[in-house]
């Protein structure tokens, strides 16, 4: 578990992280989103401890991180996968990295195991391509088999297997009962693996919520109705107070309203449904209205 | 702390540039060494003092002004390397009690330094001794066990503490670039530009800064200042000291201020 209680940072004037409260929790997958200079990484840094807060507490299982005695059998992050001495070998910083945590050094080997770095790590990790390193980042992270992980940004360089293990590992190690903290700007991918999302826009938390939640309170989330009295349900659905757009010949949508009011207010009209469906908004198309707001370094407009 | 010292001495010796600084340390000393017992050896003989006897660790202690630089360099990467790469990060999630790391370096590099410095020093003195000890320098280089170990240890000392001054330094600094200036300023640039000062009282400065209070802590007769240095041996470690626990102090301020 991850506790923030108004945490803030301030780099010259302005506010990297401002004031930060939430709780990240055990046995699931929280997603942290949010546009480049929201403000993720500095907060994660200053959960580690390597950043210090301007105001506020970051706490670990109750505790600050430096008051953890062996800090990676607790926590494992991986913040920047190419932050390696070049002339180190993944498996010497490992050996090294177990040995300063009274990690087993057979911990080593199994964590190149699952992370599938066979020999590659006996290279000099400037060698390394960007898609191992990020994988070694990870080994270094699973290394004190721990009960919170951090990832910033795990599947930047992966190959698409890569990406369908980083899944597939994050979502196991939910299902483990360990916290499980990741930011990423892949909507596609965390709207497949988070079950929380937390998003972040100017340093200011815009949204902490389940994934199904933010999804369902999207305004492009909408029933679809197909029927061949689309005219005649558009107003019964508008006379109801329903928001309504025809955008075919047979078809309606709706936003705004339950599935099953759509049904019932058919039903009440004596209107024949071909089809009754509810089309979910995608993350990224939720996201996007969140953040619109917020966006810092968006591409400028056209014309603008 | 045994672990975190452990952790450390396996990242020095898991880098290449560890053994090329050490490489060069020992190539710098053994050069050094000779080149300043050979003008020694060829003074004396131009003296025609023919029992005139120096002890072939002189010379060695003189070549630390010149092989110091190699141990700078390998002190320096042991964290400046890390803020080059991010990697001091990595470290620091590992041993977030900031204190810790430092202590924890430190005390790898100062076995590391005086045992290179003694070895190198060994090396210097047994090259030295073999080739002053040909006719063409007249004989009159001399091995008294006594007095070169104690100049031997002497060395692995001076070169030990200049490390962790180096150390304190790169940790206060970050940059090698830095580093590398300030290191430099304290144990060459400085005391040379005050020594040329001139003045009584610049000179007393210059004699207390790093590299001459080196000397004087090695009792070298033979070097920039012209003779030995005017002050006991103990008063010249107890300079050294000052100068790398002030260096390590300023290290540990910046650590602990700073962010990661
Ligand atoms: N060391 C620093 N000094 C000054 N400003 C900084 C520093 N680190 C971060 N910032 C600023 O703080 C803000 C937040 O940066 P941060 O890296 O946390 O964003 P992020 O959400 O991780 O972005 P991205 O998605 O691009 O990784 C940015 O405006 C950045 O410029
Ligand atoms: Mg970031």
């Amino acid at each position: 578990m991850i506790s923030l209680k108004g945490l803030s940072k301030r780099y010259g004037d302005r506010m990297a992280v401002d004031e930060l409260t939430l709780e990240v929790r055990p046995g699931a997958v929280t997603g942290f989103l949010g546009p480049n200079g929201a403000g993720k990484s500095t907060t994660m840094r200053m959960i580690l401890g390597l950043d210090r807060p301007t105001a506020g507490t970051a706490l670990i299982g109750g505790v600050p991180y430096h008051r953890i005695r062996y800090p990676l059998q607790k926590v494992g992050a991986l913040l920047d996968a190419r932050a390696l001495h070049p002339g180190r070998s993944g498996h010497a910083h490992l050996v090294a990295m177990a040995r300063s945590n009274g990690i087993a050094r057979g911990r080593v080997a199994e964590v190149l195991e699952t992370v599938g770095l066979g020999e590659a790590a006996r290279k000099r990790a400037g060698a390394l391509s960007l898609g191992m390193s990020q994988r070694l980042g990870i080994a270094c992270a699973l290394l004190g088999d721990p009960e919170v992980v951090m990832f910033d940004e795990p599947v930047n360089g992966l190959d698409p297997d890569g990406v369908r293990w980083v899944r597939h590992l994050m979502r196991s190690l939910a299902d483990e009962g360990r916290t499980v903290f990741v930011s990423s700007h892949l909507m596609s991918e965390m709207q497949l693996t988070a079950d929380h999302l937390v998003v972040l826009g100017k340093g200011r938390l815009i949204l902490d919520a389940p994934l199904a939640e933010v999804i369902a309170r999207s305004s492009l989330t909408a029933v679809v109705v197909r029927t061949p009295h689309a005219a005649d349900l558009a107003v019964r659905l508008k006379a109801g107070g329903v928001a309504v757009e025809r955008v075919g010949e047979n078809e309606l949508v709706a936003t705004g309203v339950a599935i099953e009011r759509v049904g019932d207010l058919a039903h009440e009209a004596g209107i024949r449904l071909h089809e009754l469906r509810t089309r979910e908004a995608s993350l990224e198309q939720a996201y996007q209205e969140l953040t619109a707001s917020s966006v810092e370094y968006g591409a400028q407009k056209a014309g603008v | 702390m045994r672990q975190v010292i452990g952790a450390e001495w396996a990242k020095l010796w898991s880098v290449r540039s560890t053994w090329w600084c050490l490489a060069g340390l020992t190539a710098l000393m053994v050069l050094s060494a000779l080149a300043l017992g050979g003008a020694t050896a060829t003074d004396l003989m131009r003296e025609g003092v023919r029992s005139a006897r120096f002890a072939v660790s002189e010379p060695v202690v003189s070549a630390t002004t010149f092989a110091q630089f190699a141990l700078v360099a390998l002190a320096m990467l042991v964290i400046t390397s890390e803020y080059a790469s991010g990697s001091v990060r990595s470290t620091l999630q590992a041993t977030p009690i900031r204190g810790r790391m430092l202590a924890a370096k430190a005390l790898v590099v100062l076995p590391v330094m005086f045992v290179a410095g003694v070895l190198s020093g060994a090396l210097a003195t047994a090259a030295g001794y073999v080739v002053l000890s040909l006719d063409t320098f007249g004989g009159h280089a001399a091995l008294p066990l006594g007095e070169v170990t104690l100049d031997l240890l002497r060395v692995g000392v001076f070169f030990a503490l200049v490390a962790v001054m180096t150390l304190g330094v790169g940790t206060a600094m970050r940059s090698a670039a830095g580093t590398l200036t300030v290191v430099f300023m304290l144990l060459m640039g400085l005391p040379l530009m005050l020594l040329m000062a001139g003045g009584p009282a610049a000179v007393e400065v210059s004699l207390r800064m790093p590299l001459f209070a080196g000397l004087a802590f090695m009792e070298s007769t033979d070097n920039m200042t012209g003779g030995p240095i005017p002050y006991p041996a103990g008063e010249g470690l107890a300079w050294l000291l000052v100068w790398t626990a002030a260096a390590l102090a300023a290290g540990y301020a910046v650590l602990r201020g700073r962010d990661a």
